[in-house]
């Protein structure tokens, strides 16, 4: 009977194990929420009676997605929650939280005035204001950002030879390698070069997660629409969509039918991970690495929390573990805490460092020479609470690769 | 594909004993962990020792050569397969869905293995509820420490834990016999 009556969130089959519980990062550290299991499937019965049972304090999820990880029956309780603030919700975003969440918006304003911009949010007046009038935590060190975009600089710099190559795939690059840190679009576009891959941008718009999680539905589904459009355009020409930012690829496969009922399936399967992709790559023969001789380092690889929940977590460490020089220590799976746009506000700021404490600590008991690892705003977070620098998986690929020989040996 | 000496599915007691202690042994282990059953010291140990866990991945079907079992397929991995030696079963009973109940019948529905069952239905229970029901002793057939799959034993597939017949943790000394079934399961691996 059960197969016959399943939902999109198969909430049904919630066996009110609490297993979920004790593994939501939130609820250990917030007593004000609920947690996974009351806001999700149990939640979810009273909210289909009626939605006066909408709780307000499913604003607290951090959208993590580890009680989907860890529940042995298969029910989406992140999702669960998601689309209970979407369909219930009453409070409209704030000015911070649109704010926070266009990052495709303030990328280009910020962008404009970078030196001044990444000056002025270092200064603590301008910090102490932003937390008294918008309620933008000042003790959060805030991203930097770049004075030329990626996509400005490809345009100038590589472009031009990319139709030059044999294989194409088209980059994704995601609003933060664009304004906020350009060096990882030039990392991504050396390496798929070297291994014999045209790199082709899209007429991309933000992925729309923060958009989502700040409550703007129907700016994030305009969005969506736009990059589905563009992906069906690049697969027409036989291009495989290539990703880096872990969330922004959960958002493109996942959220886009779970969360704004965009309908994805015909893409889905051509979107992958850059380290998925090179790992497929690789394995098959289809392309060779020659790594640099003398390259040595000492790593610790944190699996985002978003990555587990994609289950390719295991693509990077089978791929950094191929560098010969490679020490690395894979972390226990712990949440950062900062979960996007969340660990910024101010009222989140103490919960978010809770959070991330057990991950902290197991970074200082390594004592690795950096962090590996996929996830843009872990990054922020690791850096600030930590000090140990974060390096995406492409960027220690870049370096560990004979750039040159790999070329020769995969152009020819 | 990706290459593994032992391959476990199921991260629960007896799959990670198994795997903590074969990945410490020297062989390369992955955990396909649908559900965090287990997740601390017993995960920890299995980590520092080197395994892979692939967590919140479910094994969603294998390819069978005669008597061999060669590679598994998983739901997030998609066409990249596990491919290994040696698998160890252990996902546990009906809880996990190890074992399903249907009204007639009861099976094991990854690989449609062979189930040591009551054919008569009215012997799955008895109506006491405090007495000892027939139902958790239900379990994957054997032989010789390997499943049998229509009669044929699949040389390299090792069920261990409760998925196993006989074995339910309502007996008040499984933790012992689901442990020694994943040292059972290790022993086999260690002969061959």
């Amino acid at each position: 009977m059960q197969e016959r009556n399943i939902s999109a969130s198969n909430f049904e089959q919630c066996q009110k194990c609490s297993i979920c519980e004790t593994v939501c990062p939130v609820m250990a550290n917030n007593p004000a929420y609920g947690g996974p299991k009351k806001s999700g499937p149990d939640g979810e019965r009273y909210r289909l009676k009626n939605g006066i049972f909408f709780d307000d304090s499913l604003k607290y999820c951090l959208n993590c997605k580890r009680c989907e990880v860890a529940c042995p029956s298969g029910v989406k309780i992140a999702d669960l929650i998601q689309r209970a603030r979407i369909d219930y919700g009453t409070h409209s975003p704030k000015l911070r939280d649109m704010m926070l969440a266009s990052t495709d918006q303030m990328g280009p304003l910020a962008g404009a005035f970078a030196p001044i911009v990444n000056y002025s949010l270092s200064l603590k007046p301008v910090k102490g204001l932003l937390d008294a009038t918008l309620g933008i935590d000042k003790r959060r060190t805030m991203p930097k950002y770049s004075s030329e975009t990626f996509v400005h600089w490809f345009k100038k710099n590589a472009a031009a030879g990319q139709d030059d190559f044999k294989k194409h795939i088209s980059y994704f690059h995601g609003c933060y390698a664009n304004y906020n840190y350009p060096a990882l679009g030039k990392d991504f576009v050396a390496v798929m070069n070297a291994f014999g891959y045209g790199v082709h941008l899209m007429d991309e718009r933000c992925c729309g997660v923060a958009k989502i999680a700040n409550g703007m539905i129907p700016a994030a589904t305009r969005d969506a629409k736009i990059n589905l459009e563009a992906f069906r355009k690049s697969l027409s020409k036989g291009r495989e969509i290539v990703t880096v930012s872990t969330t922004c690829t959960m958002t493109l496969i996942e959220e886009y039918p779970e969360l704004l009922k965009v309908d994805n399936s015909d893409v889905k399967e051509h979107i992958s991970l850059v380290e998925q992709f090179l790992y497929k790559a690789i394995a098959s023969g289809e392309v060779k690495p020659v790594w640099k001789k003398d390259w040595k380092a000492k790593a610790a690889y944190h699996c985002p929390c978003h990555q587990e929940r994609l289950g390719l977590g295991i693509f990077t460490t089978e791929l950094l573990k191929m560098i010969p020089g490679m020490e690395l220590t894979e972390l226990e799976s712990n949440c950062c805490g900062i979960a996007g746009t969340y660990g910024f506000k101010k009222e989140n700021f103490k919960v978010s460092q809770m959070i991330g404490r057990p991950l902290f600590d197991s970074i200082a008991a390594a004592a690795p020479e950096f962090v590996a690892c996929e996830c843009e705003t872990c990054k922020w977070q690791i850096e600030m609470s930590t000090g140990v620098p974060v390096k995406n998986p492409v960027s220690i690929i870049a370096d560990a690769l004979d750039l040159e020989k790999t070329s020769e040996l995969n152009c020819g | 594909m990706m290459k593994f000496d032992v391959v476990i599915i199921g991260g629960g007691l007896a799959g990670m004993r198994a795997a903590t202690v074969l990945q410490t042994e020297g062989l390369r282990c992955a955990v396909v962990a649908e559900g965090l059953s287990l997740h601390d010291a017993p995960r920890s140990e299995f980590k520092a020792a080197g395994g892979t866990i692939l967590a919140g991945d479910k094994v969603v079907g294998g390819v069978f050569e005669g008597d061999r079992l060669r590679s598994v397929r998983t739901e997030k991995l998609g066409d990249v397969t596990l491919e290994a030696d040696w698998f160890i079963l252990a996902t546990g009973k009906y809880f996990s869905k190890g074992i399903v109940a249907d009204m007639d019948r009861i099976y094991e529905p990854l690989f449609g293995l062979d189930v040591l069952y009551e054919q008569d239905r009215s012997k799955w229970f008895d109506p006491a509820f405090s007495s000892h029901q027939h139902f958790l002793d239900f379990g994957v057939r054997t032989s010789d420490g390997c499943a049998l799959k229509d009669g044929v034993r699949i040389v390299n597939l090792i069920p261990a834990g409760e998925v196993l017949a006989g074995i339910s943790s309502a007996e008040g000394d499984a933790k012992a016999r689901i442990q020694k079934s994943a040292l059972d399961a290790v022993q086999m691996i260690r002969r061959n």
